[in-house]
């Protein structure tokens, strides 16, 4: 019950202010305008190269960037979350209770995202565009989800939240190597699971595992991060 | 109901030394800039900070195990912003597991009904400080109450109704810790009272009105008739507990302690013992401070002259045995 008290204020904070549906209307039409584009080039398989180099590379990890934030604010996670520590929740449950939304959010947005590009842009040499659009919406729930996670642990480091962009920063600088470094972050899986080079040769379920376990230490450190300071 | 026992704590810039203290049911005030600690002391006890050595109990319980039943008050109240007020209530009531009752009427304990369907968000500091203090005090779980400055940036509707609703949650068995820079909030909302300086409890707790017990800087001046009375003075005091400093010059003795009460009571009982006249009693205070000297269960009558500068002169007529008279 009380999981569900603090879902709710997460999930007003994030409804409730127009950098959600800014960052949802500017990411969801310029995807699907892209994907509408490609599959007019007359390309083999638009939907992979459009899935792997452009939604799952950039836009993916940005709309949820931007998601997280105006989640949080311009705060850290545990400055979102004191609200209801302060109204007698735990810090772990509110925490756990605001990366939850987010996870849940980014999930369904990246689904969405995934498996509308991946239906709009379908072509000749693509799988079946039912399968491919169910295949590519579990792909891009799992990464937002992950994304969420990622990010909202980063935001449990810094004052104001600062470890957030330096979430993204070591995503793209780390994620777009094919070396160890790699396994850590959640570019890498994504790409691998929608079809591009995988990381140190993972083969998809791995790295889909790897998505799960990225989502399972990012919470943990971020509920560790929020707990009261000596 | 709470019980602070040799905590030590740091949270920069804000730090507390050995730090000693029990309170039960009523209203209590700690006195003391921001900086003293009285801040840190209040996060303390409300589990958002930890003590580096030392036991903090609230209500039997470390504080993170009662933290449903207490509820903080800072300057900068921290609310769930994307919420209305009454959803921000109700949210508070099925957190800290207790029924959700009607937002205005909770809000009309402080006069401000009409926040109600308010977003948070757009809440000033002073009305966002009096819905949490509305939501405190209305609240039927919440034993401790603790608040910073609970006048100073409060909704001026709520501002005047703050003192009968702290005395009436504490006579539903709460305690009520305030922190305060000013003695006069603190006399007028609190029953006891304990002065901070700097991380250390420098006075307290006491009983005393704390606009004269708070003269820790001032220094009492005495002055005798004749060199003999001030030599008797100076000899007696130098016994007294009270009295940490001690100088004669002539006629003239200067007194310090560590509680203006004290003092002033030590140099009336020590007057009375050796015999010794005095003609003329001052305050040389903190010319900062707003505070005014007293005295109080002296044995001789007083008669207070007009202050002059930043002193405060209080004539005595040393030996009459009447009763003692506040001074003004």
């Amino acid at each position: 019950m009380m999981l569900v008290t603090l879902a709710f204020g997460a999930f007003a904070r994030l409804i409730r202010t127009p950098r959600t549906w800014l960052a949802l209307g500017v990411w969801f039409p310029l995807a699907l305008a892209i994907a509408f584009f490609a599959r007019d080039q007359d390309a083999a398989h638009p939907a992979d190269h459009l899935l792997v180099d452009v939604v799952g590379a950039v836009i993916l990890p940005l709309l949820v960037y931007l998601l997280v934030g105006a989640m949080l604010g311009a705060g850290s996670l545990a400055a979102s979350a004191s609200p209801y520590v302060a109204l007698g929740a735990r810090p772990a449950w509110a925490t756990l209770a605001f990366v939850g939304v987010g996870a849940t959010a980014c999930c369904a947005c990246g689904a969405a995202l995934c498996g509308a590009v991946a239906a709009l842009a379908h072509g000749a040499g693509d799988p079946p565009r039912a399968h491919d659009a169910l295949v590519s919406a579990y792909v891009g729930g799992l990464g937002g989800a992950a994304y969420a996670c990622w990010f909202a642990c980063g935001a449990a480091f810094g004052r104001r939240g600062g470890g957030r962009p330096i979430a993204l920063v070591l995503d793209w600088l780390l994620g777009a190597q094919d070396g160890t470094t790699a396994l850590f972050t959640p570019r890498a899986h994504v790409r691998n699971l929608l079809g591009g080079a995988p990381p140190l040769h993972f083969p998809e379920r791995a790295s889909a595992l790897a998505l799960v376990g990225i989502v399972a230490v990012s919470i943990l450190l971020s509920v560790r991060r929020v707990r009261p300071k000596r | 109901m709470i019980s602070i026992q040799n905590v030590r704590a740091r949270r920069p810039p804000l730090a507390l030394a050995s730090v000693s203290l029990e309170w039960g049911p009523g209203v209590h005030s700690i006195i003391g800039g921001r900086e003293d600690g009285g801040a840190l002391l209040l996060a303390l006890l409300a589990g958002i900070a930890l003590p580096r050595a030392g036991r903090v109990r609230v209500l039997g319980r470390s504080p993170a195990l009662a933290r449903k039943e207490v509820a903080r008050i800072p300057l900068e109240p921290s609310l769930p912003d994307a919420l209305r007020v009454d959803e921000m209530l109700g949210v508070a009531s099925r957190l800290r597991s207790e029924a959700v009752r009607d937002p205005a009427e909770r809000l009309a304990e402080l006069g401000i009904q009409a926040l109600e369907k308010r977003t948070v968000r757009s809440l000033s500091r002073g009305e966002a400080r009096a819905v949490s203090l509305a939501e405190a005090l209305t609240s039927t779980r919440v034993r401790v109450v603790l608040i910073e400055e609970p006048i100073t940036w409060m909704d001026p509707r709520a501002a005047g109704l703050v003192a009968e609703a702290l005395r009436a949650k504490a006579r539903m068995d709460g305690a009520i810790v305030l922190t305060t820079a000013s003695a006069r909030d603190a006399h007028e909302l609190a029953t006891d009272h304990v002065v901070m300086d700097r991380g250390a409890i420098v006075s307290g707790p006491t009983f005393t009105d704390p606009r004269f017990s708070d003269l820790r800087r001032a220094q009492l001046v005495l002055v005798s008739p004749d060199e003999a009375d001030a030599r008797l003075l100076a000899a007696g005091l130098a016994r007294d507990p009270a009295v940490t400093a001690l100088t004669q010059e002539g006629v003239v003795v200067r007194v310090r302690g560590h509680d203006a009460v004290g003092v002033a009571r030590a140099a009336a009982s020590c007057a009375v013992k050796a015999g010794a006249e005095i003609v003329e009693m001052r305050w040389e205070s903190d010319p900062s401070s707003d505070l005014r000297a007293a005295w109080t269960n002296a044995p001789a009558a007083i008669h207070p002259p007009p202050a002059q500068g930043g002193t405060e002169k209080i004539a005595v007529a040393p030996r009459t045995g009447s009763e003692p008279e506040p001074a003004s």
